[in-house]
């Protein structure tokens, strides 16, 4: 189920909530937060790989706070060019960027500036050269039309209240045929009006 | 979710695996309640 966003609900102050939270996490990612962050969830909790989360730096796979597993559908091809929106500290896109091999490409988006910058960071100290990281929103790529072989997300689509634009920025981006392979949160029960203006239950 | 992904031209649209990523967290009885897990979507975008 998509949770759509109340006509007159402040998405300047979620966007800045959203950038607030997500700059603890880059920074402190041992804070109190209401979600899990780390490795050892990723691995107990969404079926990551261990071994390939232990050859990433802590000061990436520590800020990880996915809600799933994107590349447990279906595996990255060598060669690929692929995106993630919303790469966060890089857990996801430096496992992409391993499976899509030099001949390949992975690109993260991230809007907060201390997650791109872990990222960046953590592509270096794996000696990953085939990893770009842009500024930019789920709602307005800064990628080329169907430029892209997979598209990945973890954990984003929940944080944007335009979910159409942002579904359609990646059909656009993608090649025809191309793959979108999302991990987010879904709801089961129909929610309240309190809850859909509850700002914190957006930005977590 | 597999609504918006297929009107946007995706084809193939489907959930592959929930998540409890809630449990344990202060959340916890919220996510029960509206029966909130994480997911995985895979989604083909259409040859034209």
């Amino acid at each position: 189920m998509a949770v759509m966003c109340p006509v007159d609900f402040d998405k300047a102050r979620l966007r800045a909530e959203v950038q607030a939270i997500y700059s603890r996490v880059a920074l402190a990612p041992d804070g109190a937060f209401h979600f899990h962050r780390g490795p050892a969830y990723a691995v107990a909790r969404l079926g990551y790989d261990e071994h390939e989360l232990d050859a990433l730096p802590l000061e990436v796979t520590s800020s990880f706070a996915g809600v799933a597993n994107p590349h447990a559908i279906a595996p990255i091809p060598a060669g690929a060019v692929v995106v993630d929106i919303g790469c966060g500290a890089g857990t996801d896109l430096l496992l992409a960027a391993r499976r899509a091999g030099p001949s390949g490409r992975a690109i993260g988006i991230d809007m907060t500036e201390a997650m791109r910058q872990r990222a960046l960071d953590g592509a270096g100290r794996c000696g990953l050269t085939n990893v770009e990281v842009r500024a930019g929103d789920a709602t307005r790529l800064p990628i080329d039309d169907q430029s892209v072989d997979v598209v990945i997300s973890n954990g984003v689509l929940n944080l944007v209240p335009d979910k159409e634009r942002a579904v359609a920025e990646m059909a656009r981006v993608l090649k025809p045929g191309g793959r979108a392979q999302i991990g987010d949160i879904v709801i089961g029960e129909v929610l309240s009006e309190e809850c859909l203006r509850d700002i914190d239950l957006w930005a977590g | 979710m597999i609504d918006v992904f297929a009107s946007a031209g995706f084809t193939e649209v489907a959930i592959t695996a929930r998540f409890e990523c809630f449990e344990g967290t202060t959340k916890q009885s919220t996510a029960r309640r509206y029966r909130v897990v994480g997911a995985n979507l895979s989604a083909i975008r259409a040859q034209s």
